[in-house]
């Protein structure tokens, strides 16, 4: 009688089990079979970070702080109004692909925010102060890998430590920051 | 694997779950967007709060208010301390405005009625219709309205001038008593101004000021400064009289329970043991001799020794006496009111401690106005009438005949913003917006005035429109102009026109907005301080009451729900009643000598039967009440009013008579008798309260006045040998002194990972002032608010599942029902204590709650399991569990726009409990890295948690115990301070109360 009772519990425990496998590794799957491109086409403007942020001959070597406005005074970075895009998009019609800027534009007209994909993100549960990392010397590219080489973003790219406490943690042991539990977790 | 389950097998059944689970996984595209701005306001950084200076409107009191913004989403709000009203501080029901803005059971947008049902409408169709209806009722328009901004009520009086027609205010509670008996005393209508907190003597002759009262904030802070001990060791003494003790009384030194009503006999007595010819009393000579201090005993049922003793101290001054307050309106208020204008006036309080005139500018239109407007309603001379801000269909009884008349007018409009009783009946209903979402103004006294701003864009999911903006457009419509196309412009044109010429206005405007606060003084002079003979007729003895029940019912507004307008709050709801510790449902007070004579007890449903109604109740126990009455709060028993407040409890008006008092015309709670008589049935009531003894232990001791100052006979709080619990050797022993809550963590203890504590420099620590605190139980809203704290509902708070953070301990020492004696009444906050040498922490299997290098007790959610083995082995009960998923399934759309997003909402199987609002404590060293450049612990008053912000005691301190000038080492360093228990299990709390301090000698319950 226990016998059943629990290969049905069993059962049950290792379906979940299996369910979490299974989408685990479709997830996978589709990070392997995405290219750049892919992902790119999921956002609803290919924005290139490097064109705007990168030094190379041709790009704007933007500061990062330019667009994500309150890095170094809020816990959130920032994501600038389609106004700060148009402040200078109003007189650079985007030499490579003018569509794209085209798409801004009429996301302007129509006074909508741009549905950006969000790529960097922690859980709820955890709070990441941006200022305070600007304030002790941080890059951003400590954290968010060298974004300003980059045409497209992605959460897989091996510079993001992602979703991750173990690397948040190991890099507060190095620098001497605190690694108390409720520093991030309240 | 004995039973036979052979790992095989196990495989198999993974194999076969495992290719289920993978027909069923499916690849959703589960993105998280991100939605900049297309503009951005100035104002907005994302992640930092904006706030903005507005009033409260929770109830008349006006309070000035701070609301924190995020985002565009208010998320909490709080009192300015620039108003000279709030302070600060803010009561329980001002937090709980904000589920009026998020309630999802308001009106979806413009509603016609057509049959049985509503139908949503566009404004143009509305307001088209409101217009021609108007029109056709050719100038006979009423216009019911509760309090408001004077703009908008002079808008109102334009208005139905230009249309044709009147306007009547409706409060369902009314200081109209007391208003007029300043009139008749002294020739000023408006309220006195009282000065509590210059008084050594406070009596109060059933004014609940403390949760009711013209400004229960603004008192509640005076009180606490009147009657908290000093550190000259001077305290004030409150004298409560009345037959029940309600919040405020249940905070007095001594009690009186006199007979309902008698309230004039006893202050008239005194006024005659004062002034004992009666000549003092100027043309009330007569009716003091008349009440000589024997005929004042006999009414009001005490000693006569007691009504002379409490005169002679009285006498001594300064005193202050308060007349019968909205929980007291028998048929003679305004005669007692007067009575204890009288006795003011005989011991010089007047222009001392009273003042008349300036008082709170509470609109004070009496119930008479709404008996007349009835009858020409029920008389068909009513072409369309118009409710805003008021719920008569509610709060007025069926005899009242409100009802039958409203629903015998031909069009019926309702500016109700969310479902009520009145809106219920209405043709056509135009939802106004709440204050946080709309312009006004307030004058909560004469010379106080303040803007009320909005604070945030109308919420979304409600197609709302400001009554001021309904009224201007259909007065346009109808061909008048009242000054400005929309509210905004009428408002500040008015507030131009006050201003004179200046050129300057502008700027006086916006630092108006900035500050919350401005000083045009609209008129209002203070009135001469000489009695003036009565022009009305007043009657000084026992009031009448109906029925020959064998027990008085006394009918009260509630400290939660005022007169019913707080009902579909869920943190109202499930807020304990301050005085009897009651959620949810509705309940009758009876004292214990009452129901055991009559073989009743905690729980029996009984029938009440008044000549005008009866009800069936469940039956509280309470020490508090005389033996010959029974109490009922009023706000319970909605029928239309929202899914938290349908059929919530029971409506104690229905009991009562429509009746107005003379000569102020005011609506009598305290009008009937009543037979009360057991169904059969019981009712487990729904409360948090463990037990009002504390049963000898020293939870919330207290200590005699004239103990302070000297030195303790016995020794200092010993501790023996100190202990701590380890998670694996149980008890350990460690060579720790003192015990002082600063010595964290104790020498030699093991505190895991954390060994740098001893070198942080703050102890983060707390200080309650026992003496000081009111049970009123702002703090425990604030702190939900704050903390994302959700409500379990009736069901689960049977069960003991309630979450809030904080609770308010009320332990009854001495209470006596039957003669004046002292009083002796405890409450104590409980929260987390953030114990030194917690009980909670070794036995976490999962390292989920521990020490911070600071300090603080800490829960991380992420890593609870919830194995509920730290609540298990908390000896203070502060421990909550998410049994369910409390916060998305009892949360409904859009009441989760009040989250906090500085707080992690948690989930179902998660612990919590106070974190001393850590949020607020990394904010502000946040700010102290960002803007100053500084090192890590902020200066001393940068962190104030929610509890200490709302406070209008000013009971709780929080700051670095490690410090010794801040302000909470300051407050700790006092004979008085003691930790709940700690003598006992030597848990070192980092929350340190201060005792009460009696005049009585403290017998039990201390440990001195």
């Amino acid at each position: 009688m226990t016998k059943h009772w629990l290969i049905g519990g069993l059962a049950g425990v290792s379906a979940l089990a299996g369910l979490a496998f299974v989408r685990a590794q479709d997830a996978q799957t589709r990070a392997n079979a995405e290219s750049p491109a892919a992902y790119a086409a999921g956002q609803p403007i290919a924005f290139p970070h490097n064109i705007h942020a990168g030094s190379e001959p041709g790009q704007s070597n933007m500061d990062c702080q330019y667009c994500h406005f309150s890095a170094e005074r809020s816990v959130d970075a920032g994501l600038p109004p389609s106004e700060l895009c148009m402040g200078c998009h109003q007189v650079i019609p985007g030499a490579n692909n003018p569509q794209e800027v085209d798409k801004l534009k009429d996301y302007h007209a129509r006074g909508e925010s741009i549905p950006w994909v969000r790529i960097y993100k922690i859980s709820d549960h955890a709070h990441f102060p941006h200022m305070r990392h600007i304030a002790a010397g941080l890059q951003c590219q400590q954290c968010h890998g060298e974004v300003q080489t980059m045409e497209v973003l992605s959460s897989r790219d091996p510079a993001w430590g992602g979703n991750n406490m173990g690397w948040c943690i190991s890099c507060h042991r190095q620098e001497g920051a605190s690694d108390d539990c409720a520093v991030c977790h309240y | 694997m004995t039973d036979g389950i052979k790992r095989r097998d196990f495989l198999k059944v993974l194999g076969v779950s495992g290719a289920g689970a993978t027909l069923t996984a499916c690849s959703t595209e589960n993105v998280e967007r991100l939605l900049p701005y297309v503009t951005m306001s100035e104002d907005i950084i994302p992640g930092v709060s904006t706030w903005y200076t507005t009033v409260c409107d929770g109830c008349a009191a006006q309070c000035g208010m701070w609301v924190r913004t995020r985002e565009g989403r208010v998320v909490k709000v709080e009192g300015n301390p620039n108003h000279p009203v709030s302070q600060g501080a803010l009561c329980s029901r001002g937090h709980a405005t904000l589920q009026h803005l998020y309630n999802p059971d308001r009106y979806p947008g413009p509603m016609i009625r057509e049959g049985d049902v509503l139908r949503q409408t566009t404004w143009e169709e509305a307001e088209a219709l409101l217009a021609q209806r108007i029109q056709s009722a050719a100038g006979n328009a009423l216009f019911i309205g509760g309090a408001t901004g004077p703009s908008m009520a002079r808008l109102v009086d334009a208005f139905v001038r230009a249309v044709g027609g009147r306007r009547v205010q409706y409060d369902a509670l009314s200081d109209a008593p007391l208003r007029e008996a300043t009139r008749i005393a002294f020739g000023v209508d408006e309220l006195p101004r009282y000065e509590i907190s210059q008084a050594r003597l406070l009596v109060s002759f059933g004014d609940d000021f403390l949760e009711t009262g013209a400004s229960p904030v603004e008192h509640g802070r005076a009180f606490a400064r009147m009657s908290a001990a000093d550190e000259h060791g001077s305290k004030g003494r409150f004298v409560f009289a009345g037959p029940r003790l309600s919040l405020t009384g249940l905070n007095a030194d001594e009690w009186i329970p006199i007979r309902a009503g008698a309230e004039a006999a006893l202050a008239l007595g005194m006024a005659a043991a004062i002034a004992e010819d009666g000549a003092a009393a100027g043309p009330y000579a007569s009716v003091v001799r008349a009440y000589d201090v024997r005929t004042a005993a006999n009414a009001a049922g005490v000693s006569e020794d007691t009504v002379r003793q409490l005169a002679e101290r009285f006498a001594e001054g300064p005193s202050l006496a308060l007349g019968p307050g909205v929980g007291a309106h028998h048929r003679n208020a305004t005669a007692a009111n007067v009575a204890a204008l009288i006795l003011n006036f005989v011991a010089g309080n007047v222009g001392r401690t009273l003042h008349v005139g300036g008082g709170p500018n509470v609109a004070t239109r009496p119930f008479s106005e709404m008996e007349a407007a009835i009858r020409s309603m029920a008389g068909g001379q009513v072409g369309v009438v118009m409710v805003h801000g008021a719920n008569p269909a509610y709060s007025l009884p069926p005899s009242s005949g409100f009802a039958e008349a409203f629903g015998s007018v031909g069009f019926k409009v309702s500016f109700a913003s969310a479902p009520d009783e009145t809106s219920a009946m209405a043709d056509l209903i135009l939802p106004d917006r709440h204050f946080l979402e709309a312009w006004g103004d307030s004058m909560p006294r004469s010379g106080v005035m303040a803007i009320r701003q909005p604070a945030m864009q109308p919420v979304p999911h409600f197609d709302s429109k400001q009554t001021g903006d309904v009224v201007l457009s259909v007065a346009s419509r109808l061909g008048h102009s009242l000054g400005g196309a929309t509210f905004y412009e009428h408002l500040r044109g008015a507030h131009r026109a006050m201003h004179g010429s200046d050129p300057a206005f502008e700027a006086a405007w916006r630092e108006a907005l900035r500050s919350g606060v401005s000083g045009h003084d609209m008129g209002g002079a203070s009135g001469p301080a000489q009695l003036r003979g009565p022009d009305a007729a007043l009657t000084f003895d026992l009031p009448e009451l109906d029925g020959d029940g064998d027990l008085t019912l006394l009918v009260h507004p509630s400290a939660r729900f005022g007169a019913g307008e707080f009902a579909n709050s869920p943190w109202m709801q499930e807020l304990p009643d301050p005085v009897s510790k009651v959620m949810w449902h509705s309940w009758l007070e009876m004292n214990p000598r009452t129901a055991e004579a009559r073989g009743i007890r905690e729980g029996d449903v009984v029938t009440v039967e008044s000549p005008h109604g009866s009800l069936e109740v469940p039956i509280r126990i309470y020490p508090g009440i005389r033996e010959d009455s029974v109490a009922l709060a009023l706000g319970g028993g909605h029928t239309d009013f929202g899914r938290w407040a349908n059929g919530n409890g029971v409506n104690a008006v229905t009991l009562l008579p429509a009746v107005s008092e003379q000569p102020s015309g005011a609506f009598v709670t305290v009008a009937t008798t009543v037979t009360v008589t057991p169904t059969g049935q019981r009712r487990r009531t729904v409360t948090n309260e463990g037990s009002s003894d504390q049963h000898d232990r020293p939870i919330a001791p207290a200590v005699a006045l004239a103990e302070l100052g000297r030195e303790p006979a016995g020794e200092e709080e010993a501790h023996g040998e100190l202990k701590e619990l380890q998670g694996v050797g149980g008890f350990v022993p460690v060579p720790a002194e003192g015990g002082e809550p600063t010595a964290f963590p104790l020498e030699g203890s093991r505190h895991g990972n954390y060994a740098n504590a001893h070198e942080a420099r703050a102890r983060w620590g707390m200080a309650i002032d026992l003496d000081k605190c009111t049970g009123c139980s702002a703090c425990v809203t604030a702190c939900q608010a704050e903390n994302n704290i959700p409500w379990v509902g009736e069901q689960q708070a049977l069960m003991g599942r309630e979450m809030q953070w904080m609770r308010i301990e009320r332990y009854y020492e001495h209470v006596d029902a039957a003669e004046a004696s002292h009083l002796d009444v405890r409450f104590l906050p409980m929260l987390c204590q953030h114990c030194s040498n917690a009980p909670c922490e070794p036995v976490c299997p999962v390292f989920a709650t521990y020490h911070t290098p600071e300090g603080v007790n800490v829960q991380i959610y992420n890593r609870c399991v919830g194995t509920r083995y730290c609540a298990n082995n908390c000896p203070y009960k502060v421990r909550t569990y998410n049994w369910y998923r409390y916060t998305d399934e009892n949360v409904p759309e859009p009441m989760n726009w009040q989250w906090n997003p500085d707080v992690t909402v948690r989930t179902n199987g998660i612990m919590e409990k106070c974190s001393f609002c850590m949020q607020r404590i990394r904010e502000a060293e946040n700010r102290a890295v960002v803007e100053r450049r500084e090192d890590r612990i902020p200066r001393d008053g940068e962190i104030v948690p929610a509890c200490q912000q709302s406070c209008p005691a000013e009971a709780i301190v929080f700051g670095n115990l490690r410090d010794p000038n801040s302000r909470v080492s300051q407050v700790v360093r006092n004979e008085r301070t003691y930790r709940v228990l700690d003598e006992i299990i030597n848990t070192q709390p980092a929350v340190n109360y201060l005792k009460k301090v009696t005049f009585h000698e403290v017998a039990s319950g201390g440990h001195d």
